[in-house]
């Protein structure tokens, strides 16, 4: 069965890919929101803390980080590549590449994974249960609460838009999509780019203090 | 004036944006580099922060107005996303500015600007906990 794209309440496709795209800002503008809340409670430990910030920061594997800032980064790169082939209608290629990106996640979960069981081993830790021997100061077991939760919230992120590039990637290599039509897979992107555009901010802000 | 954006949002969907991507991909790939080794050096005070969330947001820029093509797009979806980063800069400014100027008691203790507890000498914080960890 091959239903026209088109909702009956649009006037035409154009119109409908304006406030689909609209809707979606609006919800990434929720996202960005939600995200200011944990960066405004980072911002505050960090004024009230800024020793311990910095001494618990650099305990932490900053290559990790800065890999792991790499690999998003390219695979924001090649969802855009994605898109291109969905705007010129070879929704293979466009499968191919967010393929690729959903590999390009998975690596970048696998290192957040060795992070945490390295976290869980010393002891780094949300409030009483760190004990972590390395840093001892007031505001250290707060740095790691504030860690946990944006790196956590990041990563669940990460997880719901593999999980998008899956299916948007499956349904464009079974020619789902044309070059007339593939709003899905442009909004697929817009959500990949923002947990790649949260990231860019978390890199700084909690590895390199 | 809404002519010409509708008109170049048009084109731009079958026009290949690749060289534009890969453009953005190096910078940005450049760029996180260059936080990394400024990061490194250690700069002073508040600079340190500042040149980082600096460099954040030429890469965020980047990312949103050519990975998510809010260069190429409608006002109304600029206008969203802007909306969002003046709430960002509202809460995060706001929370700062709230704490930067509260009476020193308020503050939780062991936070910068606290007033030490009463009849305790002030010692740098790590000092001060390994005291209480020994038997």
């Amino acid at each position: 069965m091959h239903a026209s794209p088109l909702a009956h309440h649009f006037e035409n496709l154009e119109k409908q890919a304006h406030a689909a795209r609209l809707g979606m800002w609006l919800f990434l503008a929720t996202e960005i929101l939600l995200f200011t809340v944990l960066f405004a409670a980072y911002a505050l430990y960090r004024f009230l803390f800024p020793e311990a910030f910095a001494l618990s920061s650099r305990a932490l594997e900053t290559w990790v980080g800065f890999v792991n800032t790499v690999v998003l980064v390219t695979s924001s790169f090649t969802v855009a590549t994605g898109l291109n082939f969905a705007a010129r209608g070879d929704g293979r290629k466009t499968g191919l590449w967010f393929g690729i990106s959903v590999l390009l996640a998975i690596v970048f979960l696998g290192f957040k994974a060795y992070e945490y069981s390295h976290h869980f081993h010393t002891g780094q830790l949300p409030g009483r249960f760190y004990t972590f021997e390395g840093v001892k100061a007031p505001g250290a077991p707060m740095y790691f609460t504030l860690y946990f939760l944006i790196t956590g919230l990041h990563g669940i992120h990460v997880v719901i838009g593999m999980t998008v590039l899956v299916v948007i990637g499956v349904l464009a290599r079974k020619g789902r999509y044309t070059a007339a039509y593939h709003v899905p897979v442009e909004l697929g992107a817009l959500y990949w780019h923002l947990v790649d555009l949260i990231w860019i901010f978390v890199f700084p802000l909690i590895y390199l203090i | 004036m809404a002519e010409p954006v509708a008109h170049d949002e048009h084109t731009a969907t079958h026009r290949s944006h690749m060289p534009v991507y890969l453009g953005v991909w190096v910078a940005l790939l450049v760029l996180t580099v260059v936080t990394y080794a400024v990061a490194k050096v250690h700069l002073p005070g508040a600079w340190a922060v500042a040149v980082a969330l600096v460099i954040a947001s030429l890469k965020g820029a980047l990312v949103a107005l050519f990975f998510m093509h809010l260069w190429d797009q409608r006002g109304a979806n600029r206008l969203v996303f802007l909306t969002s980063l003046v709430f960002v800069a509202l809460l995060i400014g706001l929370v700062i500015a709230d704490n930067a100027t509260r009476f020193p008691l308020a503050n939780p203790p062991g936070s910068q600007g606290a007033l030490p507890a009463e009849g305790a000498v002030r010692e740098p914080p790590a000092a001060n906990v390994e005291q209480r960890d020994r038997p």
